[in-house]
């Protein structure tokens, strides 16, 4: 199989034959990698395709949640080529816990609204799943977040992931030793999967947005409260077997309110004012992360994304909307990840391991 | 108050049932958490044989799932099988199945070297697994030498409010405040005179919080500590009434899980959790 075919192909046969067969890609056993030195490829080619060199990223500028998001979202949408006429869509928000007046999860409002911009584009059918990581309690998250009332609203349903039926699926790339995931049933069958985080700092990665999203469709009944073993395997090395096996075939960033600081969720409110769009889920968060005053080349797992799962590199990415330099507001990061932002010292990278 | 909802919550597990035991959800495969749950809340046969059918030679009931083997379940398995050469396999697993430690840190200092239960074998501890160990084992093996280690754990991650987070109290310098969630489990785990202080500061925890964090496994879980601690009366009828709407308006998400806590903390099941000096 060529990645030529692997692109050609939906995310929902790609899937679904990953799930039942696989490609038969061999496990590297060594756990970490050093993306400044290129090391050898984690990932196996026939699986995914060579990133696109003008991967299309849309900025819109949307400063209040109250706003009329859904005719923005439906143009974005319609421009990034995705097509969801006639096909089931899961939205993955960002939901990981509540706290009145914090910016944690990506805003109930935001949700509604693409679920709004879907339908006008003709999708069959939408839904919602999240798998919390830290709360088990999901239904207290959704409950108070707001995100139970703004789904009702426009009566779409809710599913949570942490009890889905399940679907082994053999990851592609080996940054973990896991060998296969096990994922809830409507990431694996949906036709379109739309990873919908908040723009965040991240006290472990750097920065969490559309990849480090996908660490919610991981089980939290197999893989636990908090999904301890994938920080064992790595942090970054999860995030990248992670989102390359949940593949997301559109991000939607909402940095409307960011989060900077001592993120995911302590962190503080950080009005960045602005939604990133695009169906190349690394060119999204390498878009975003710049927007917020990081070089996305400098955070570890964003640069080796940028080998083989979307584009990081910023001529590569074809923007549209609004200007990336005018728009950038920098978004403070815990001492430990202050070089990660353009224009800082590099220094030597330490991984921590072992929580949340 | 209660009957009426415990009722309707026991006809909801046994109409969902998929064979012999408990899926995670209504009419999914049985699953050894949600199994082990559904037999305490309805003291069910035919849930205990499945349990005892999904016993490994080992004594752990898992979800394996690749190379990922999540043996929490065993700690719950072990209370619902009941006394009998089963359950004293699975709490025997438990004393030699402790979780991996990790050094004090800058971001994550720790304040002793004890190791508690994990969700995943071979990671590290948790208060929501370990609890669940210390309750299985206070249970059914009272003497068990890993009983110190785990309620060292809970009280050297108890937040600095009381009560318990996840598992960490600090993170780069911010403590983290006590979740309802797992300040309830970990008040299963602390009855009577094992950690005193450590309970009574999670209790205070508690009984100020329940009402802020409405989920129904929250509230279910609230309602059984209390009850094991003989403080419902104040709270029993609020909790039930908030369970009740829950259950009215979002059936609990079709999680068997908390379905089987609220069952649990509705009836007179919690019983079979007390901890008897």
């Amino acid at each position: 199989m060529t990645g030529e075919t692997v692109k050609r192909m939906d995310r929902r046969t790609f899937l679904v034959r990953s799930a039942t067969a696989g490609l038969g890609v061999g496990l590297v056993a060594t756990i970490g990698f050093n993306s400044q030195k290129s090391p050898a490829r984690r990932w196996d080619q026939r699986a995914f395709a060579p990133p696109s060199r003008s991967s299309r990223v849309a900025v819109l500028r949307a400063t209040s949640y109250d706003a009329d998001l859904v005719g923005p979202l439906t143009d974005a949408i319609r421009d990034s080529r995705v097509d969801p006429r006639g096909k089931s869509v899961l939205l993955k928000p960002n939901l990981v816990e509540y706290d009145a007046g914090s910016a944690i999860n990506t805003d109930p409002r935001l949700v509604a609204a693409t679920v709004l911009a879907f339908r006008r584009l003709g999708a069959r059918s939408v839904m919602v799943g999240e798998g919390p990581g830290h709360r088990r309690d999901t239904a207290y998250v959704v409950r108070q977040s707001g995100l139970w009332d703004a789904l009702k609203a426009v009566e779409v349903p809710f599913t949570d992931l942490n009890t889905e039926t399940l679907v082994e699926t053999k990851l592609h790339s080996s940054y973990t030793q896991l060998g296969t995931l096990w994922l809830p049933r409507p990431v694996v069958e949906s036709d379109i999967v739309v990873s919908m985080p908040k723009m965040k700092t991240h006290h472990w990665a750097g920065v969490t947005l559309s990849l480090k999203n996908c660490f919610g469709c991981v089980p939290g009944r197999v893989y636990g409260w908090p999904k301890n073993v994938l920080h064992l395997h790595g942090i970054e090395n999860s995030i990248l077997d992670v989102s390359a096996a949940v593949r997301p075939d559109l991000a939607i960033i909402d940095g409307i309110v960011g989060m900077e600081g001592d993120g995911p969720i302590k962190g503080s409110a950080k009005a960045a004012g602005l939604l990133v769009v695009s169906t190349d889920p690394v060119a999204a968060d390498a878009t975003a992360a710049r927007l917020m005053g990081f070089d996305p080349e400098r955070i570890a797992y964003l640069a080796e994304a940028g080998r083989f799962l979307g584009q990081v590199h910023l001529d590569e990415i074809t923007q549209a909307g609004e200007d990336l330099e005018r728009s950038a507001t920098v978004f403070r990061t815990l001492p430990a990840f202050d070089n990660l932002h353009v224009g800082a010292q590099r220094r030597s990278k330490t991984t921590q391991s072992g929580s949340a | 108050m209660a009957g009426p909802l415990h009722a309707r919550l026991a006809d909801r597990l046994l109409s969902g049932r998929g064979d012999q035991g408990f899926g995670p959800r209504p009419n999914t495969p049985a699953e050894p958490e949600p199994t082990a749950l559904a037999v305490i809340a309805l003291d069910d046969e035919a849930g205990r044989t499945w349990l005892r059918n999904a016993q490994r030679p080992d004594g752990s009931l898992t979800l394996p799932r690749g190379v990922v083997m999540n043996d929490s379940p065993t700690s719950l398995a072990a209370i619902a099988l009941g006394p009998g050469p089963a359950q004293d396999r699975a709490a025997q697993y438990l004393e030699h199945h402790l979780a991996i430690t990790t050094a004090s840190s800058t971001a994550i200092p720790l304040r002793g070297p004890s190791h508690g239960w994990a969700w995943v074998d071979g990671t590290f501890g948790w208060v929501e697994p370990t609890s669940r160990a210390v309750l299985a084992l206070r249970l059914a093996r009272r003497t068990s030498p890993a009983l110190d280690d785990g309620i060292a754990v809970l009280t050297e991650r108890q937040c600095e409010q009381g009560g318990w987070n996840y598992g960490n109290r600090t993170v780069w310098g911010t403590d983290l405040e006590p979740y309802v969630q797992t300040t309830a489990m970990g008040l299963l785990a602390l009855q009577g005179p094992a950690a005193p202080d450590t309970a009574a500061a999670a209790l205070s925890v508690l009984e100020r919080q329940w009402e802020q964090e409405p989920g129904a496994l929250s509230l279910a879980l609230s309602l059984t500590a209390l009850e094991l601690h003989g403080r419902a009366d104040p709270h029993r009828d609020r909790i039930v009434a908030r369970l009740s709407a829950e259950f009215d308006e979002t059936s609990f998400f079709d999680d068997t899980v908390a379905t089987a806590w609220a069952a649990i903390a509705t009836g007179d099941r919690w019983e079979q959790l007390q901890v008897t000096s």
